[in-house]
């Protein structure tokens, strides 16, 4: 029953995480003062200007996309390209075939339960402490229950793009240049470091022809800007995300199929 | 003397050999260089979409916002070049390896900084050396002799700040478990240091000046060539600090390496 | 100097924190006071002289790793009294470990990615060699072992044999007075170990050179060692040559049995079920008598036997009586079941207070 071993596999990694609560409570704790240095920087980046809002974004947008899309990637990043480029030098990934899931099943669900907790520890506490900060800013509603689809296609989203990386290390030695450079472009162009809406009108268009903005902009469009969402809009977006979804682990699949080869002709 | 000409020849032969090991993974190498460059440059376009709308920061002009991340990119160069080792020392420690560093007849913390020199970090270097030029030319600062002197020891001052911030981060995995996410931790304060610190609380700006001299390491040394007309006293103390706090963090981590090994040389 | 290494009473004591468990618990161990004392080498002496190989066996655990830190000078003693070369080493570190080499486990200490000969003469340079003794001592080296053909590898590509076979070269270039080698044929092939053994003892002879060996392979002791000295549980058993270890206990002979045809192919439980048979059926005739038995790895059951308390060949008689016996060995004791015996009758020693 494929379900079952979903299921091992998240629950492994559950019990995996739980050694490391320390980790997670200095990683909330980071969070909080990541918080404090960027409520403390656009506040002084505000004042400079005489109006409210820059782009449609008001200082309270600003602060919570980018305090929640810190404590997003905190459970969406599980460095996957990290762990498969080290289980390939190793040649720990022979291993990894040999188990009755495929590959990239048995990677999803090895790392989806750490990602569940991470959300649980990090980004529920962060969420709650925002919305006392602004004194509930962020409209709890049917967009709350988007933005929970929306991370979810969103880290599968990543988590396709992970995986097409971490094959190109079949390919090459260099684990750490390779790694940065996806994590540079992935936080860049999904709007994670600046948000979207601050981007040069063309820049933005650019951008939105890529799957990237569906990881950190769209989950984090549903929370600042949840109540201005029609119904439709918000079916669009997700549906949106759903297509790169499909897309990507696609390609993933048949990049890997392709490279599988690679393996099996070096013996790993 | 005699001694640090000693350990300087020393030096040098490890780092040749290690750049020339380095090289010979040419792929590698130029992914890496590539992928650091990258990092530099993406912030560099965040800096500029902010200031597509907003004029200034805190009073801060754009130009004047690179000139202090220039700074503090070159000031990070040795950091990242020299002392890339300390990410390492916590895997040594817990795994016992470290003790092979003890059995030489040579200072610990020479020889286990010694052993890795990271040429990743000369991208970076380039990136905030060009960027410190231009925004030089276009802040229209003068180019005097005392200008680039004041430059040169700022950078210094500001280098020793880094690393000895990083030094102590690393040291603690001699006295507790699992210490890992401190390095992390450090390492993202550290990164703040690129901010002008009059953006922050005076809480925060306490902290940043006393306990976590990161204002030390950009903020105080610009002020010198960007604001010479309003500095504050502390300010021309930063080499002297610098020299001091760094040789704190060496003697943390020197204490550190005895303790674990349960030695007092 | 008569002696290159004195130890006078030593004790090391270690002051461990009692941890506690959970979250809690770490935050507890932060601040936490609670130390528990625990005697890692107690009241250890001997005297080593120049030239001697000396064999420092024990189980895990025993010691051994925590003496040859404070030998080397990267441990303090807790009391008594270290002098190596005359010196003590921990008041200055970096002065004795001037004059001595040092091989722990399978932690090379050569530069990882640097082909072998830059490894060298980075310690040519590190150990103020100069360049005769460099060059006397890499012929040396050439004569003995097919060294050359390494020169030019990165130690990250070397095989576990390559790797161990350089780093003790790297040892002993300097030309120390000492050299200590931890466990240097672990995980090694039959001919690899032969290899190094032959190294050892031919550095040995050439330099003059001490060499403090620990290890767990009986092998290393036979070949190379005239002295053993024994630790467990951080106190010394015994300190002598091994030919008198050997007549010590020289009224002991081992008696081996195969009870089955084809004993190899039994399982390991049924080897246990095979030796627990003959055990039972010893015993019960010599109820008063010591033996020790062990099941080899091909399957024969192995009886040690005190023969100033019990003739061997009544033993035998009475389990041929019992059971069928295929083949029969007699050995004289090998130094493994030796040691064995000191660790067991110490252990008995202990039972008895």
């Amino acid at each position: 029953m494929r379900i079952k071993s979903w299921i091992a596999l998240t629950r492994v990694s559950i019990m995996d995480f739980m050694q490391f609560r320390l980790s997670a409570f200095v990683m909330l704790i980071g969070n909080i003062i990541y918080l404090i240095v960027i409520y403390n920087l656009w506040k002084a980046i505000y004042a400079s200007v005489d109006n409210a809002t820059i782009n449609g974004m008001s200082f309270n947008d600003t602060m919570i996309y980018l305090v929640l899309a810190s404590a997003q990637f905190t459970f969406m990043e599980a460095y996957l390209v990290w762990m498969m480029s080290r289980s390939i030098q190793s040649g720990k990934i022979v291993l990894d075939l040999l188990k009755p899931v495929p590959y990239s099943q048995y990677l999803l669900f090895g790392l989806e339960g750490g990602n569940i907790c991470a959300f649980v520890v990090t980004f529920i506490p962060t969420f709650i402490i925002v919305e006392i900060i602004t004194k509930g800013y962020i409209h709890l509603g049917i967009n709350t229950l988007f933005y929970l689809v929306a991370a979810t296609l969103g880290m599968l989203i990543n988590f396709a793009i992970d995986f097409f990386v971490g094959t190109i290390c079949l390919y090459t030695q260099s684990t750490w240049g390779i790694n940065i450079m996806k994590e540079v472009v992935v936080l860049f162009l999904s709007g994670a470091t600046v948000p979207l809406a601050f981007f040069p009108e063309t820049l933005r268009k650019i951008v939105m022809f890529f799957p990237f903005h569906a990881i950190y902009n769209t989950p984090l469009t549903f929370l600042t800007k949840g109540p201005e969402l029609s119904l439709a809009e918000s079916f669009i977006m997700v549906g949106e995300q759903a297509a790169w979804v499909i897309v990507l682990i696609l390609i993933g699949k048949i990049f890997w199929k392709l490279s599988e080869r690679v393996i099996t002709v070096n013996g790993g | 003397m005699k001694r640090l000409g000693f350990y300087i020849s020393i030096y040098r032969k490890i780092v040749i050999q290690d750049i020339k090991s380095k090289m010979s993974y040419r792929s590698d190498f130029i992914i890496s260089m590539i992928g650091m460059i990258l990092t530099d440059i993406s912030e560099l376009a965040a800096f500029y979409i902010m200031f597509l709308n907003f004029p200034s920061v805190c009073g801060w002009t754009y130009h004047e916002m690179l000139f202090l991340y220039g700074f503090s990119l070159v000031a990070l160069t040795p950091l990242q070049c020299l002392f890339d080792n300390n990410w390492q020392l916590r895997h040594y420690v817990y795994e016992g390896d470290f003790i092979k560093y003890c059995f030489r007849p040579i200072n610990v913390f020479f020889y286990y900084i010694s052993e890795d020199f990271d040429t990743k970090g000369l991208g970076q270097f380039f990136v905030g050396f060009g960027t410190i030029i231009y925004a030089w030319y276009k802040l229209k600062l003068p180019v005097t002799f005392v200008n680039i002197a004041a430059l040169i020891v700022a950078l210094f001052a500001a280098s020793l700040f880094m690393v000895a911030i990083m030094n102590i981060a690393a040291a603690s995995c001699f006295f507790l478990t699992n210490s890992g996410y401190i390095m992390v931790t450090m390492n993202k304060f550290r990164d703040y240091a690129k901010y002008p610190v009059t953006i922050f609380p005076i809480f925060f700006r306490i902290i940043f000046t006393f306990i976590i001299p990161i204002a030390f390491i950009a903020y105080f040394p610009s002020l010198v060539i960007l604001r010479p007309q309003n500095i504050p006293f502390l300010t021309w103390f930063s080499p002297v600090y610098g020299i001091i706090f760094f040789y704190i963090s060496y003697k943390i981590w020197m204490f550190g390496a005895s303790k674990y090994s349960g030695t007092g040389s | 100097m008569e002696y290159v290494i004195e130890l006078k009473n030593v004790d090391k004591e270690f002051k461990v924190l009692n941890r506690h468990e959970g979250l809690k618990g770490s935050f507890q161990d932060l601040f936490s006071r609670d130390y528990k004392i625990i005697k890692a080498v107690n009241d250890v002496s001997m005297n080593i002289k120049p030239g001697e190989i000396v064999g420092y066996l024990g189980p895990n655990g025993a010691g051994k790793s925590t003496t040859i830190k404070m030998m080397t000078g990267v441990l303090q003693p807790t009391r008594g009294e270290i002098l190596v070369n005359g010196k003590v080493p921990y008041k200055n570190r970096t002065a004795n470990a001037q004059n001595i080499g040092v091989v722990f486990g399978q932690r090379s200490q050569l530069w990882w990615s640097l082909p072998l000969i830059e490894s060298f003469k980075l310690l040519k340079d590190i150990y103020n060699i100069s360049d005769k003794d460099y060059k006397d001592m890499l012929t040396l080296y050439e004569s003995l072992v097919d060294i050359k053909e390494l020169y030019s590898k990165p130690v990250r590509q070397m095989s576990l044999g390559q790797r161990t076979l350089s780093d003790i070269l790297a040892a002993f270039l300097h030309n120390p007075p000492i050299v200590f080698l931890d466990e240097p044929t672990i995980g090694l092939d039959v001919s690899m170990k032969a290899k190094i053994r032959n190294l050892i003892k031919a550095l040995n002879k050439e330099k003059n050179t001490t060499v403090i060996l620990t290890t767990h392979d009986m092998g290393d002791v036979d070949a190379l060692c005239e002295r053993i000295v024994i630790i467990d549980k951080g106190t010394m058993l015994y300190d002598n040559d091994i030919e008198h270890l050997r007549s010590f206990f020289g009224a002991y002979r081992t008696l081996l049995i195969k009870t089955k045809k084809h004993p190899e192919e039994l399982t390991d439980d049924e080897k246990k079920a095979e030796l627990d048979n003959v055990e039972a059926i010893v015993k019960e005739a010599f109820a008063d008598k010591e033996f020790t038995f062990s099941s080899t790895d091909e399957g024969w059951c192995s009886i040690l036997i005190d023969e100033s308390q019990v003739r061997l060949m009544k033993v035998l008689n009475h389990i041929q009586e019992k059971i069928k016996v295929y083949d029969v060995r007699l050995e004289e004791i090998s130094t493994e079941s030796v040691i064995r015996k000191i660790y067991e009758d110490a252990e008995n020693m202990k039972k008895a207070n």
